[in-house]
């Protein structure tokens, strides 16, 4: 079971009897902390799409399909096509990743999960924390450097989040691809 | 305009956190569905004493008691009063309902067979915070499946027509108007809540908030101010932040006495019931409150206003707090939203100066904030208040 807080793009869900691919996250909080979670869910076996809202506790079964570690290889349009240590090759829907995508890029080094449903690659699950460089960011407007003041900032891949004040154009960062956060400076 | 009859059967489940915020929102709610929509209401509360302070004829003894057409029942688990499944189902700022209500709503979802005129399983719905956040109308209204099979749906209040909207009842505005016309109305109530020697001249502040060092500083400055000013204080979180300036302990002050200080006087308020609370903030010249509930009263009530959030972690309520005032300030003119912006951010974070220094700033006899909190309910409203956009709601679902 996983908290609906714990969930992130690529983990498959069982709710109401069927099978569902997590395929975007937003956590913001309500009152007195309590966290709300929503999700973009896609159902495995038919091609449709929800958006559900839950308590950050909320508990749900994640399903423990099989999973092989890949790393990237290249996008053939709609497909991402990821390799396993073997080179055998899997096609995943470019609307499967979700906001995995963003992190997706040319050359990257990081070990993925990829998730397979009878068979076919339905998902793609990313490493909690990946390093990327920021290709644009407005100059420090406040000079801060407590990492509190916070500055939109697009990555590689055209990817964007907010990150501290004090990160430049050109540096690279670590992201928690959970909640697309900045973490800090590498 | 009154609804036609529906004879729905809604539940209400409320846990009290802080003691007035939830059991006075869902109260509110409660009283709007039963008299605007003639829905019957049972409400589900767990802490009574709580409930007592804004509901004084409540019986503590008594699982169960109506008042105003609303079922009242006691909420401790295992549940002494039996629950039975009606047509909605409510758990307020997403309480966690008892576990043999979850197995009924299971039950009557397995039960229910589409092809049969057996009733159908309650539309299960959990009322969140209000909130003036963008990411709420994302969220307003989704579903919440449930790994049980049920599916709950997620309504937030909000000040948009995106969101779920705000607690206000039909007749509220134009009789708020009918008793603000006359001036004698607020020194009768005074009167009758025991709050002496106020004069039509003398500014009268109430007071609701958290413990904070800037309500200390208040009070300092309004001891030295040119004209009287009463707070109207009640027992509580409040007075604890006035130690200092009280002649005895907090436990020793009286409802009802008086503290005069200089041109400062603390008047100690009595727990008023709701309709008392509303009547107190329309008479008052500014509120300063707190949470959820006197919050939007406080607004409805149409004078300004200073509103102390409740605390959450990381700072994450300045956010809550910025969002508001981002939406309260966007038709007043700069200098007068900077400043009043600048009085409820100092206010919030206990910086006493600052505080101090933007009440002076904020012209309180000023006619445009003034004007502003008057026409500000007729725009937060939004044509349609919650009560009535919850049952269309339902309906709908």
């Amino acid at each position: 079971m996983k908290t609906a807080h714990e969930l992130r793009p690529g983990n498959v869900i069982m709710l109401d009897g069927s099978p569902w691919v997590v395929q975007k996250t937003e956590t913001t909080r309500s009152g007195r902390n309590a966290a709300i979670v929503k999700l973009k869910l896609k159902h495995v076996l038919q091609d449709s799409t929800t958006e559900s809202t839950f308590k950050g506790e909320d508990k749900m079964e994640d399903i423990i399909l099989e999973r092989l570690d890949c790393t990237y290889s290249y996008f053939a349009d709609p497909m991402y096509v990821f390799m396993d240590a073997e080179y055998n090759q899997y096609d995943v829907e470019a609307e499967n990743l979700g906001d995995a995508a963003a992190y997706i890029v040319d050359g990257m080094e990081e070990n993925c999960q990829v998730t397979f449903y009878e068979g076919k690659a339905i998902s793609v699950e990313l490493p909690t924390s990946v390093v990327r460089e920021v290709t644009y960011t407005e100059p420090s407007a406040r000079g801060d450097t407590s990492g509190k003041v916070m500055k939109p900032a697009t990555i590689t891949g055209g990817g964007t989040l907010s990150v501290a004040d004090f990160v430049k154009t050109g540096d690279m960062i670590e992201i928690d691809t959970r909640t697309n956060e900045f973490k800090k400076r590498v | 305009m009154a609804s036609q009859k529906t004879e729905q059967n809604w539940d209400i489940f409320c846990a009290v956190v802080d003691n007035y915020g939830d059991i006075g929102v869902t109260w509110r709610l409660a009283k709007q569905l039963a008299v605007e929509h003639q829905i019957n209401v049972t409400l589900w509360v767990d802490d009574l004493n709580s409930f007592q302070h804004i509901l004084p004829q409540l019986d503590l003894k008594k699982v169960t008691q109506t008042y105003f057409g609303i079922k009242i029942n006691q909420w401790s688990e295992p549940l002494k009063c039996c629950y039975v499944a009606g047509d909605v189902l409510i758990e307020a700022f997403a309480c966690e309902l008892p576990a043999q209500v979850k197995q009924q709503l299971i039950t009557a979802k397995q039960n229910y067979d589409e092809d049969t005129i057996q009733q159908k399983p309650p539309v299960w719905l959990n009322l969140e915070y209000l909130s003036a956040e963008s990411w709420v109308e994302g969220c307003h209204g989704l579903p919440s499946m449930q790994s049980s099979g049920l599916k709950k749906y997620f309504y937030f209040p909000g000040f948009t027509d995106k969101t779920g909207g705000l607690i206000c009842e039909q007749q509220l505005f134009a009789q708020r108007d009918a008793w603000q016309a006359d001036v004698s109305n607020r020194l009768s109530l005074f009167e009758s809540l025991g709050l002496r020697g106020i004069k039509t001249s003398d500014t009268v502040v109430s007071v609701f908030s958290y413990e904070t060092t800037s309500l200390l500083a208040l009070c300092q400055l309004w001891q030295h101010s040119e004209q009287t000013v009463h707070a109207l204080i009640p027992k509580g979180r409040c007075l604890n932040s006035l130690v200092e300036l009280l002649p005895c302990s907090v436990d020793e002050v009286s409802k009802g006495s008086q503290i005069k200080l200089n041109n400062l006087v603390i008047h100690i308020l009595p727990m008023t019931d709701q309709e008392g609370y509303d009547k107190l903030l329309w008479s008052c010249d500014f509120n300063i409150v707190r949470g959820e509930d006197s919050f939007l009263r406080a607004q409805w009530a149409a004078k300004p206003f200073i509103w102390h959030i409740y605390v959450q972690e990381d700072d994450y309520h300045l956010i809550k707090l910025d969002a508001f005032m981002q939406l309260y300030c966007n038709n007043l003119p700069p200098e007068l939203a900077n400043s009043w912006k600048a009085l409820n951010l100092a206010f919030n974070q206990g910086q006493a100066d600052a505080t101090c220094e933007h009440w002076q700033q904020l012209n309180l006899a000023g006619l445009p904030l003034q004007q502003h909190a008057k026409q500000w309910p007729i725009d937060a409203i939004n044509d349609v208040d919650l009560v009535s956009r919850l049952v269309q709601f339902v309906k709908n679902s």
